[in-house]
């Protein structure tokens, strides 16, 4: 009976993952400049990549035929999710710090720029 | 309908999914402006296949492929912090 519980949910988080994957996919083209595709990327890595493995850890620990092996890809893939949780907000915001302070992404539809009015990073 | 014909029928329906979302990414990379477009497309990109390489890996009830999933996340943030400091100081901190 768990083993159903487990594999329904995860399958569910699975699909919403994907859903969101897509979505992050489609907003990183149509944004307009590189700081408003940093919540595309969020979008798409966290809703995009944390539930899915979350839903696929669910599945694997649900999921009989697959022996032993269960927990050990259930298990890794828990660790890939709490990496990924951790590290993706702290890599694209190094990435958006550089950015900003190199220049080479440029404000394109400015309405203001409060980092450039404090003086820029230090 | 046992636990084997669901898991599998639902992997192979959403890796299509995963498929589109990953050509789409790369079409920002290729498009993608300014370097710091390229990089962030290519971080989503990553850590959009450490989940294909889980979701595979239960489809194919191999165990290898997750793992090579969790190296590919170190992976992919390491290459953020590398052009974070060449586009910063010019310098890749060797």
């Amino acid at each position: 009976m768990y083993d159903y519980l487990l594999v329904i949910i995860g399958s569910v988080l699975l699909v919403i993952g994907a859903v969101c994957d897509v979505l992050g996919a489609l907003g990183m083209n149509r944004f307009p400049n590189f700081f408003v595709r940093l919540h595309a990327a969020t979008v798409g890595v966290i809703g995009g990549a944390f539930y899915p493995l979350i839903g696929t850890a669910l599945i694997a620990f649900g999921s009989e035929f697959l022996g032993t092996y269960r927990w050990f890809m259930g298990g890794c893939s828990l660790v890939s999710a709490f990496l990924i949780l951790i590290l993706a907000p702290a890599g694209s915001h190094a990435l958006a710090r550089a950015a900003h302070k190199s220049k080479t992404a440029i404000v394109q539809p400015k309405v203001v720029d409060h980092l450039e009015e404090d003086g820029g990073v230090k | 309908m046992n636990i084997e014909a669901l898991v599998t029928t639902v992997i192979s329906y959403t890796i299509p999914i995963f498929v589109i979302a990953l050509i789409l990414y790369f079409i920002r990379v290729l498009k993608g402006p300014t370097l710091p477009d390229r990089v962030l497309a290519i971080d989503a990109l990553t850590f959009d296949l450490v989940v294909f390489l889980a979701a595979l890996g239960i489809y194919f009830k191999s165990p290898i492929l997750p793992i090579t999933g969790v190296v590919l996340a170190l992976w992919a943030y390491a290459l953020d912090i590398f052009i974070a400091k060449y586009l910063e100081r010019k310098e890749m901190g060797e």
